[in-house]
Protein backbone atom coordinates (compact mmCIF):
# COMPACT_ATOMS: atom_id res chain seq x y z
CA UNK A 1 0.00 0.00 0.00
CA UNK A 2 1.23 3.49 -0.81
CA UNK A 3 1.74 5.95 2.02
CA UNK A 4 0.22 8.84 0.05
CA UNK A 5 -3.08 7.05 -0.50
CA UNK A 6 -3.28 6.21 3.18
CA UNK A 7 -2.43 9.73 4.34
CA UNK A 8 -5.06 11.28 2.09
CA UNK A 9 -7.78 8.79 2.97
CA UNK A 10 -7.14 8.99 6.72
CA UNK A 11 -8.24 12.62 7.05
CA UNK A 12 -11.27 12.89 9.38
CA UNK A 13 -13.23 14.63 6.61
CA UNK A 14 -12.64 11.66 4.26
CA UNK A 15 -13.67 9.19 6.95
CA UNK A 16 -16.85 11.04 7.87
CA UNK A 17 -17.81 11.51 4.21
CA UNK A 18 -17.33 7.79 3.67
CA UNK A 19 -19.42 6.94 6.73
CA UNK A 20 -22.39 9.02 5.69
CA UNK A 21 -22.37 7.20 2.33
CA UNK A 22 -21.80 3.75 3.84
CA UNK A 23 -24.69 4.14 6.22
CA UNK A 24 -27.09 3.65 3.34
CA UNK A 25 -25.61 0.20 2.71
CA UNK A 26 -25.97 -0.95 6.31
CA UNK A 27 -29.37 -2.58 6.62
CA UNK A 28 -29.29 -2.68 10.41
CA UNK A 29 -29.61 1.07 10.46
CA UNK A 30 -32.80 0.63 8.49
CA UNK A 31 -34.53 -1.63 10.96
CA UNK A 32 -32.75 -4.86 10.12
CA UNK A 33 -32.62 -5.56 13.82
CA UNK A 34 -36.29 -4.96 14.41
CA UNK A 35 -36.98 -8.57 15.20
CA UNK A 36 -37.35 -9.53 11.58
CA UNK A 37 -33.95 -11.03 10.87
CA UNK A 38 -34.22 -14.33 9.08
CA UNK A 39 -31.64 -17.07 8.67
CA UNK A 40 -31.91 -19.35 5.68
CA UNK A 41 -29.88 -22.56 5.74
CA UNK A 42 -29.64 -24.73 2.65
CA UNK A 43 -28.16 -28.17 2.12
CA UNK A 44 -28.39 -31.16 -0.19
CA UNK A 45 -28.82 -34.69 1.11
CA UNK A 46 -29.33 -37.85 -0.98
CA UNK A 47 -30.70 -35.83 -3.84
CA UNK A 48 -33.02 -33.78 -1.64
CA UNK A 49 -32.76 -30.01 -1.28
CA UNK A 50 -33.12 -28.85 2.30
CA UNK A 51 -34.05 -25.27 3.20
CA UNK A 52 -34.56 -24.17 6.78
CA UNK A 53 -35.82 -20.65 7.47
CA UNK A 54 -35.40 -19.49 11.07
CA UNK A 55 -36.94 -16.37 12.58
CA UNK A 56 -36.58 -15.71 16.29
CA UNK A 57 -39.45 -14.25 18.28
CA UNK A 58 -38.00 -13.51 21.71
CA UNK A 59 -39.82 -12.31 24.81
CA UNK A 60 -38.13 -11.31 28.06
CA UNK A 61 -40.44 -10.46 30.96
CA UNK A 62 -43.24 -10.58 28.41
CA UNK A 63 -41.66 -7.88 26.26
CA UNK A 64 -40.52 -8.48 22.69
CA UNK A 65 -36.75 -8.16 22.22
CA UNK A 66 -35.57 -6.50 19.03
CA UNK A 67 -32.29 -8.40 18.73
CA UNK A 68 -31.07 -9.60 15.32
CA UNK A 69 -30.30 -13.23 16.11
CA UNK A 70 -29.27 -15.60 13.36
CA UNK A 71 -28.18 -19.20 13.10
CA UNK A 72 -25.40 -20.40 10.82
CA UNK A 73 -25.00 -23.59 8.83
CA UNK A 74 -23.65 -25.55 11.79
CA UNK A 75 -26.46 -24.41 14.08
CA UNK A 76 -24.46 -21.84 16.06
CA UNK A 77 -26.45 -18.80 17.16
CA UNK A 78 -25.00 -15.36 16.47
CA UNK A 79 -26.21 -11.81 17.09
CA UNK A 80 -25.02 -8.56 15.46
CA UNK A 81 -25.44 -6.78 18.78
CA UNK A 82 -22.84 -9.01 20.48
CA UNK A 83 -20.47 -9.62 17.59
CA UNK A 84 -17.86 -11.68 19.45
CA UNK A 85 -20.27 -14.28 20.76
CA UNK A 86 -21.48 -17.50 19.23
CA UNK A 87 -23.60 -19.84 21.34
CA UNK A 88 -25.08 -23.29 20.94
CA UNK A 89 -28.51 -22.09 22.03
CA UNK A 90 -30.63 -18.97 21.59
CA UNK A 91 -31.29 -19.03 25.34
CA UNK A 92 -27.58 -18.57 26.05
CA UNK A 93 -27.48 -15.69 23.57
CA UNK A 94 -30.43 -13.97 25.26
CA UNK A 95 -28.67 -14.37 28.62
CA UNK A 96 -25.64 -12.68 27.10
CA UNK A 97 -27.85 -9.88 25.76
CA UNK A 98 -29.26 -9.29 29.24
CA UNK A 99 -25.70 -8.93 30.55
CA UNK A 100 -24.52 -6.82 27.62
CA UNK A 101 -27.44 -4.38 27.58
CA UNK A 102 -28.54 -4.06 31.23
CA UNK A 103 -30.42 -0.78 30.64
CA UNK A 104 -32.71 -2.40 28.11
CA UNK A 105 -33.87 -4.98 30.65
CA UNK A 106 -34.38 -2.72 33.65
CA UNK A 107 -37.65 -3.53 35.39
CA UNK A 108 -39.90 -1.16 37.26
CA UNK A 109 -39.22 -1.31 41.02
CA UNK A 110 -42.65 -2.71 41.85
CA UNK A 111 -42.00 -5.74 39.68
CA UNK A 112 -38.41 -6.33 40.78
CA UNK A 113 -37.64 -9.50 42.71
CA UNK A 114 -34.50 -9.95 44.76
CA UNK A 115 -31.92 -11.91 42.81
CA UNK A 116 -28.17 -11.88 42.25
CA UNK A 117 -26.98 -9.22 39.83
CA UNK A 118 -27.04 -10.77 36.36
CA UNK A 119 -23.92 -8.92 35.29
CA UNK A 120 -21.78 -10.81 37.82
CA UNK A 121 -23.26 -14.22 37.19
CA UNK A 122 -21.16 -16.39 34.94
CA UNK A 123 -22.87 -17.62 31.84
CA UNK A 124 -22.56 -21.21 30.76
CA UNK A 125 -19.75 -21.71 28.30
CA UNK A 126 -20.85 -21.96 24.68
CA UNK A 127 -21.57 -25.59 23.87
CA UNK A 128 -19.28 -27.47 21.55
CA UNK A 129 -20.71 -28.18 18.20
CA UNK A 130 -21.37 -31.72 17.17
CA UNK A 131 -19.39 -31.68 13.93
CA UNK A 132 -15.65 -31.23 14.55
CA UNK A 133 -13.86 -29.66 11.64
CA UNK A 134 -11.04 -31.53 9.98
CA UNK A 135 -7.71 -30.80 11.55
CA UNK A 136 -4.77 -30.17 9.29
CA UNK A 137 -1.74 -30.93 11.35
CA UNK A 138 -2.46 -28.34 13.98
CA UNK A 139 -0.55 -28.89 17.17
CA UNK A 140 -2.69 -29.31 20.23
CA UNK A 141 -2.12 -27.89 23.61
CA UNK A 142 -2.25 -30.35 26.48
CA UNK B 1 10.10 5.51 6.40
CA UNK B 2 8.15 2.80 8.17
CA UNK B 3 7.23 3.38 11.80
CA UNK B 4 7.79 0.66 14.38
CA UNK B 5 4.90 -0.77 16.39
CA UNK B 6 5.94 -1.81 19.89
CA UNK B 7 4.63 -3.67 22.94
CA UNK B 8 2.68 -1.22 25.12
CA UNK B 9 3.55 -3.10 28.31
CA UNK B 10 7.29 -2.65 27.89
CA UNK B 11 7.49 0.77 26.25
CA UNK B 12 6.31 3.50 28.62
CA UNK B 13 7.06 6.29 26.17
CA UNK B 14 4.84 4.78 23.49
CA UNK B 15 2.21 3.98 26.12
CA UNK B 16 2.06 7.60 27.28
CA UNK B 17 1.89 8.87 23.69
CA UNK B 18 -0.94 6.47 22.90
CA UNK B 19 -2.96 7.67 25.90
CA UNK B 20 -2.34 11.30 24.98
CA UNK B 21 -3.26 10.68 21.34
CA UNK B 22 -6.52 8.93 22.23
CA UNK B 23 -7.51 11.85 24.47
CA UNK B 24 -6.68 14.35 21.75
CA UNK B 25 -8.76 12.48 19.16
CA UNK B 26 -11.59 12.14 21.68
CA UNK B 27 -11.63 15.89 22.21
CA UNK B 28 -11.26 16.82 18.54
CA UNK B 29 -14.52 17.70 16.78
CA UNK B 30 -14.84 15.90 13.46
CA UNK B 31 -17.15 18.55 12.05
CA UNK B 32 -20.01 16.06 11.90
CA UNK B 33 -23.03 15.65 14.15
CA UNK B 34 -24.84 12.51 15.31
CA UNK B 35 -27.90 13.15 13.12
CA UNK B 36 -25.71 12.87 10.01
CA UNK B 37 -25.13 9.22 10.93
CA UNK B 38 -28.81 8.56 11.60
CA UNK B 39 -28.37 8.54 15.37
CA UNK B 40 -31.69 9.49 16.99
CA UNK B 41 -32.09 12.29 19.51
CA UNK B 42 -30.70 15.81 19.64
CA UNK B 43 -27.82 16.39 17.23
CA UNK B 44 -24.46 16.36 19.01
CA UNK B 45 -20.95 16.90 17.78
CA UNK B 46 -19.05 13.70 16.94
CA UNK B 47 -15.37 13.52 17.84
CA UNK B 48 -12.75 12.15 15.47
CA UNK B 49 -12.24 9.22 17.85
CA UNK B 50 -15.94 8.39 17.74
CA UNK B 51 -15.85 8.26 13.94
CA UNK B 52 -13.98 4.98 14.44
CA UNK B 53 -16.83 3.70 16.62
CA UNK B 54 -19.33 4.59 13.90
CA UNK B 55 -17.10 3.01 11.22
CA UNK B 56 -16.84 -0.27 13.13
CA UNK B 57 -20.57 -0.53 13.76
CA UNK B 58 -21.38 0.37 10.16
CA UNK B 59 -18.93 -2.16 8.72
CA UNK B 60 -20.43 -4.94 10.80
CA UNK B 61 -23.89 -4.13 9.54
CA UNK B 62 -22.92 -4.40 5.87
CA UNK B 63 -23.59 -8.04 5.06
CA UNK B 64 -21.30 -9.37 2.35
CA UNK B 65 -23.23 -10.24 0.32
CA UNK B 66 -26.67 -9.33 1.71
CA UNK B 67 -28.44 -12.14 3.58
CA UNK B 68 -25.57 -14.61 3.25
CA UNK B 69 -26.23 -17.61 5.49
CA UNK B 70 -22.74 -17.51 7.05
CA UNK B 71 -23.50 -13.97 8.31
CA UNK B 72 -20.26 -12.68 6.86
CA UNK B 73 -20.02 -8.90 6.93
CA UNK B 74 -17.57 -6.35 5.60
CA UNK B 75 -15.28 -6.67 8.65
CA UNK B 76 -15.94 -10.00 10.40
CA UNK B 77 -16.82 -13.67 10.08
CA UNK B 78 -14.91 -14.16 6.85
CA UNK B 79 -11.53 -13.71 5.09
CA UNK B 80 -11.81 -9.91 5.14
CA UNK B 81 -11.32 -9.90 8.93
CA UNK B 82 -7.56 -9.32 8.83
CA UNK B 83 -7.37 -6.85 5.88
CA UNK B 84 -10.30 -4.70 7.06
CA UNK B 85 -8.82 -4.30 10.51
CA UNK B 86 -5.37 -3.60 9.07
CA UNK B 87 -6.86 -0.67 7.16
CA UNK B 88 -8.76 0.56 10.20
CA UNK B 89 -5.62 0.48 12.35
CA UNK B 90 -3.56 2.29 9.72
CA UNK B 91 -6.15 5.07 9.44
CA UNK B 92 -6.27 5.33 13.24
CA UNK B 93 -2.47 5.40 13.45
CA UNK B 94 -2.32 8.19 10.88
CA UNK B 95 -4.70 10.25 12.99
CA UNK B 96 -2.68 9.61 16.14
CA UNK B 97 0.46 10.76 14.31
CA UNK B 98 -1.37 13.91 13.21
CA UNK B 99 -2.65 14.97 16.63
CA UNK B 100 0.61 14.00 18.35
CA UNK B 101 2.56 15.85 15.67
CA UNK B 102 4.85 12.85 15.50
CA UNK B 103 5.17 11.10 12.14
CA UNK B 104 7.30 8.41 13.79
CA UNK B 105 4.63 7.27 16.23
CA UNK B 106 3.68 3.61 15.82
CA UNK B 107 0.47 2.17 17.23
CA UNK B 108 1.36 -0.12 20.17
CA UNK B 109 0.10 -3.67 20.58
CA UNK B 110 -0.95 -5.63 23.65
CA UNK B 111 0.63 -9.08 23.71
CA UNK B 112 -2.32 -10.57 25.62
CA UNK B 113 -0.94 -14.10 25.45
CA UNK B 114 1.78 -13.05 27.90
CA UNK B 115 -0.93 -12.14 30.38
CA UNK B 116 -2.93 -15.23 29.41
CA UNK B 117 -0.02 -17.38 30.59
CA UNK B 118 -0.54 -16.03 34.10
CA UNK B 119 -2.93 -17.85 36.46
CA UNK B 120 -6.48 -16.62 35.72
CA UNK B 121 -6.81 -14.90 39.08
CA UNK B 122 -3.70 -12.78 38.33
CA UNK B 123 -4.64 -11.67 34.82
CA UNK B 124 -6.68 -8.66 35.88
CA UNK B 125 -3.62 -7.36 37.77
CA UNK B 126 -1.38 -7.33 34.68
CA UNK B 127 0.54 -4.16 33.85
CA UNK B 128 -1.84 -3.13 31.09
CA UNK B 129 -4.61 -2.54 33.64
CA UNK B 130 -2.46 -0.30 35.81
CA UNK B 131 -3.44 3.29 36.55
CA UNK B 132 -0.55 4.45 34.35
CA UNK B 133 -1.74 2.38 31.39
CA UNK B 134 -5.34 1.47 30.43
CA UNK B 135 -6.80 1.59 33.96
CA UNK B 136 -8.89 -1.12 35.56
CA UNK B 137 -12.41 -2.49 35.41
CA UNK B 138 -15.71 -1.10 36.66
CA UNK B 139 -19.02 0.40 35.67
CA UNK B 140 -17.79 2.97 35.13
CA UNK B 141 -14.03 2.46 35.00
CA UNK B 142 -12.72 4.48 37.93
CA UNK B 143 -8.93 4.28 37.59
CA UNK B 144 -6.41 5.24 34.95
CA UNK B 145 -6.45 7.78 32.14
CA UNK B 146 -9.93 6.85 30.91
CA UNK B 147 -11.65 6.93 34.32
CA UNK B 148 -15.08 8.53 34.49
CA UNK B 149 -15.57 11.64 36.57
CA UNK B 150 -19.18 12.80 36.39
CA UNK B 151 -18.39 16.41 37.27
CA UNK B 152 -15.50 16.71 34.81
CA UNK B 153 -16.66 17.32 31.23
CA UNK B 154 -13.14 16.71 29.94
CA UNK B 155 -12.98 13.19 31.41
CA UNK B 156 -13.24 10.25 29.03
CA UNK B 157 -16.88 9.53 28.16
CA UNK B 158 -18.67 7.09 25.90
CA UNK B 159 -20.88 9.20 23.62
CA UNK B 160 -21.96 6.76 20.89
CA UNK B 161 -22.92 3.17 21.57
CA UNK B 162 -25.28 0.56 20.15
CA UNK B 163 -28.61 -0.71 21.39
CA UNK B 164 -29.81 -4.31 21.48
CA UNK B 165 -30.77 -4.11 17.81
CA UNK B 166 -27.23 -3.11 16.92
CA UNK B 167 -28.28 0.42 16.01
CA UNK B 168 -26.22 3.48 16.89
CA UNK B 169 -27.45 5.61 19.77
CA UNK B 170 -26.26 8.61 21.77
CA UNK B 171 -25.17 8.02 25.36
CA UNK B 172 -23.24 9.98 27.97
CA UNK B 173 -21.56 7.72 30.47
CA UNK B 174 -18.26 6.25 31.56
CA UNK B 175 -16.35 3.35 30.06
CA UNK B 176 -17.37 -0.13 31.24
CA UNK B 177 -15.22 -3.22 31.81
CA UNK B 178 -15.87 -6.43 33.76
CA UNK B 179 -12.80 -8.68 33.67
CA UNK B 180 -13.31 -12.43 33.63
CA UNK B 181 -17.09 -12.37 34.05
CA UNK B 182 -18.05 -13.82 30.68
CA UNK B 183 -14.87 -15.86 30.16
CA UNK B 184 -12.42 -17.36 32.62
CA UNK B 185 -9.07 -16.44 31.11
CA UNK B 186 -7.25 -14.78 28.23
CA UNK B 187 -5.74 -16.78 25.34
CA UNK B 188 -2.30 -18.26 26.03
CA UNK B 189 0.96 -18.45 24.10
CA UNK B 190 0.18 -22.04 23.17
CA UNK B 191 -2.99 -20.89 21.36
CA UNK B 192 -0.95 -18.39 19.36
CA UNK B 193 1.68 -21.00 18.49
CA UNK B 194 -0.95 -23.49 17.36
CA UNK B 195 -2.69 -20.90 15.18
CA UNK B 196 0.56 -19.97 13.46
CA UNK B 197 1.06 -23.65 12.54
CA UNK B 198 -2.02 -23.60 10.31
CA UNK B 199 -0.93 -23.55 6.67
CA UNK B 200 -4.04 -21.97 5.11
CA UNK B 201 -4.97 -18.32 5.62
CA UNK B 202 -8.58 -19.29 5.07
CA UNK B 203 -10.50 -22.16 3.53
CA UNK B 204 -14.00 -23.24 2.46
CA UNK B 205 -16.61 -22.61 3.61
CA UNK B 206 -14.89 -19.28 4.48
CA UNK B 207 -17.01 -18.91 7.59
CA UNK B 208 -16.96 -19.37 11.36
CA UNK B 209 -16.50 -23.13 10.88
CA UNK B 210 -13.39 -22.99 8.70
CA UNK B 211 -10.32 -24.61 10.24
CA UNK B 212 -8.02 -21.85 9.01
CA UNK B 213 -5.59 -19.29 10.40
CA UNK B 214 -8.08 -16.46 9.90
CA UNK B 215 -10.89 -18.24 11.67
CA UNK B 216 -8.63 -19.36 14.50
CA UNK B 217 -7.28 -15.86 15.24
CA UNK B 218 -10.71 -14.29 14.82
CA UNK B 219 -11.72 -16.71 17.52
CA UNK B 220 -14.64 -18.85 16.39
CA UNK B 221 -12.82 -22.15 16.83
CA UNK B 222 -10.46 -23.61 19.40
CA UNK B 223 -7.36 -25.77 18.97
CA UNK B 224 -9.47 -28.93 18.82
CA UNK B 225 -11.34 -27.67 15.77
CA UNK B 226 -14.64 -27.18 17.54
CA UNK B 227 -16.74 -24.06 17.92
CA UNK B 228 -15.59 -21.97 20.87
CA UNK B 229 -14.79 -18.41 21.87
CA UNK B 230 -11.04 -17.99 21.50
CA UNK B 231 -8.18 -15.64 20.54
CA UNK B 232 -9.50 -12.23 19.38
CA UNK B 233 -13.09 -12.95 20.41
CA UNK B 234 -11.99 -14.24 23.79
CA UNK B 235 -10.05 -11.04 24.50
CA UNK B 236 -13.21 -9.01 23.82
CA UNK B 237 -15.36 -11.29 25.96
CA UNK B 238 -12.86 -11.53 28.85
CA UNK B 239 -12.61 -7.73 29.11
CA UNK B 240 -16.39 -7.43 28.92
CA UNK B 241 -18.42 -4.23 29.21
CA UNK B 242 -17.83 -1.99 26.20
CA UNK B 243 -15.79 -4.67 24.45
CA UNK B 244 -18.84 -6.94 24.15
CA UNK B 245 -20.70 -4.56 21.87
CA UNK B 246 -20.48 -3.58 18.21
CA UNK B 247 -19.27 -0.22 19.49
CA UNK B 248 -16.23 -1.87 21.12
CA UNK B 249 -13.73 0.71 19.73
CA UNK B 250 -15.08 2.91 22.54
CA UNK B 251 -12.52 1.12 24.70
CA UNK B 252 -9.00 2.20 23.68
CA UNK B 253 -7.92 -1.38 24.41
CA UNK B 254 -9.77 -2.38 21.23
CA UNK B 255 -6.95 -1.00 19.07
CA UNK B 256 -4.26 -2.68 21.19
CA UNK B 257 -6.01 -6.05 20.81
CA UNK B 258 -6.37 -5.68 17.06
CA UNK B 259 -2.81 -4.45 16.68
CA UNK B 260 -1.68 -7.70 18.27
CA UNK B 261 -3.96 -9.67 15.93
CA UNK B 262 -2.38 -7.77 13.02
CA UNK B 263 1.05 -8.72 14.39
CA UNK B 264 -0.01 -12.37 14.38
CA UNK B 265 -1.12 -12.02 10.75
CA UNK B 266 2.21 -10.45 9.86
CA UNK B 267 3.96 -13.30 11.70
CA UNK B 268 1.93 -15.84 9.73
CA UNK B 269 2.86 -14.11 6.43
CA UNK B 270 6.52 -14.08 7.39
CA UNK B 271 6.31 -17.88 7.43
CA UNK B 272 3.91 -18.54 4.59
CA UNK B 273 4.45 -15.66 2.17
CA UNK B 274 2.22 -12.70 1.35
CA UNK B 275 -0.67 -14.82 0.17
CA UNK B 276 -4.40 -14.38 0.54
CA UNK B 277 -7.48 -16.32 -0.41
CA UNK B 278 -10.08 -16.36 -1.89
CA UNK B 279 -9.01 -15.05 -5.28
CA UNK B 280 -11.34 -13.49 -7.85
CA UNK B 281 -12.32 -16.90 -9.22
CA UNK B 282 -14.49 -17.31 -6.13
CA UNK B 283 -18.18 -16.80 -6.64
CA UNK B 284 -20.36 -13.80 -5.89
CA UNK B 285 -21.32 -15.35 -2.57
CA UNK B 286 -17.86 -14.22 -1.40
CA UNK B 287 -18.09 -10.71 -2.78
CA UNK B 288 -16.47 -8.33 -0.34
CA UNK B 289 -13.93 -10.97 0.77
CA UNK B 290 -12.03 -11.71 -2.45
CA UNK B 291 -8.48 -10.48 -3.01
CA UNK B 292 -9.36 -7.59 -5.32
CA UNK B 293 -12.70 -6.60 -3.82
CA UNK B 294 -12.78 -3.07 -2.32
CA UNK B 295 -12.47 -2.93 1.46
CA UNK B 296 -15.19 -0.90 3.20
CA UNK B 297 -13.05 2.09 4.06
CA UNK B 298 -12.42 5.77 3.27
CA UNK B 299 -9.43 4.79 1.13
CA UNK B 300 -11.55 4.16 -1.95
CA UNK B 301 -12.13 1.21 -4.22
CA UNK B 302 -8.44 0.62 -4.87
CA UNK B 303 -7.88 -0.41 -1.24
CA UNK B 304 -8.25 -4.16 -1.47
CA UNK B 305 -6.97 -7.15 0.51
CA UNK B 306 -4.15 -7.45 -2.05
CA UNK B 307 -3.08 -3.88 -1.21
CA UNK B 308 -2.83 -4.71 2.49
CA UNK B 309 -0.49 -7.67 2.13
CA UNK B 310 2.66 -5.55 1.95
CA UNK B 311 2.67 -2.56 4.26
CA UNK B 312 6.43 -2.42 4.72
CA UNK B 313 6.48 1.21 3.54
CA UNK B 314 4.14 2.17 6.37
CA UNK B 315 4.97 0.16 9.50
CA UNK B 316 6.72 -2.85 10.93
CA UNK B 317 6.69 -4.66 14.27
CA UNK B 318 9.51 -4.69 16.77
CA UNK B 319 9.04 -8.43 17.19
CA UNK B 320 7.22 -11.10 15.24
CA UNK B 321 6.45 -14.56 16.57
Amino acid sequence: METKKLTTGAAPRKLSDYLTRARDKAPAHDGHGAGGAQSVRKDSYRGHEIEIVTTYNILVDGRKIRAPLGVDASGQVHCHSLPNYQTASAVDMVRALIDGFPEEFERKPARTKSRPAASRKRRPAPARKSRPAAKKGARHEH
Amino acid sequence: MAVVRRNISTNPGVRDQYIEGVKLLKNEASGRATDEFGIPGAARSVSTYDLFVVWHVTAMMIETPPRNPAQRNSAYRGPIFAPWHRVMLMVFEQNLQRVLNDANFGLPYWDWAEDGDLPPQEQSAAAIWGADCMGGEGNPVATGPFAFRASDPSAFRVRISTNISGELRSVNRGLRRAFGVSADALPRTAHVTNALELPAYDSPDWDADANSFRNRIEGWMNDDGVSATSMHNLVHVWIGGEMLLGSSPNDPVFFLNHCNIDRLWESWMSRNGRVYVPDMEAGADLKGHRIDDPISSPLGRSATPRETLDVSEIYEYDALI
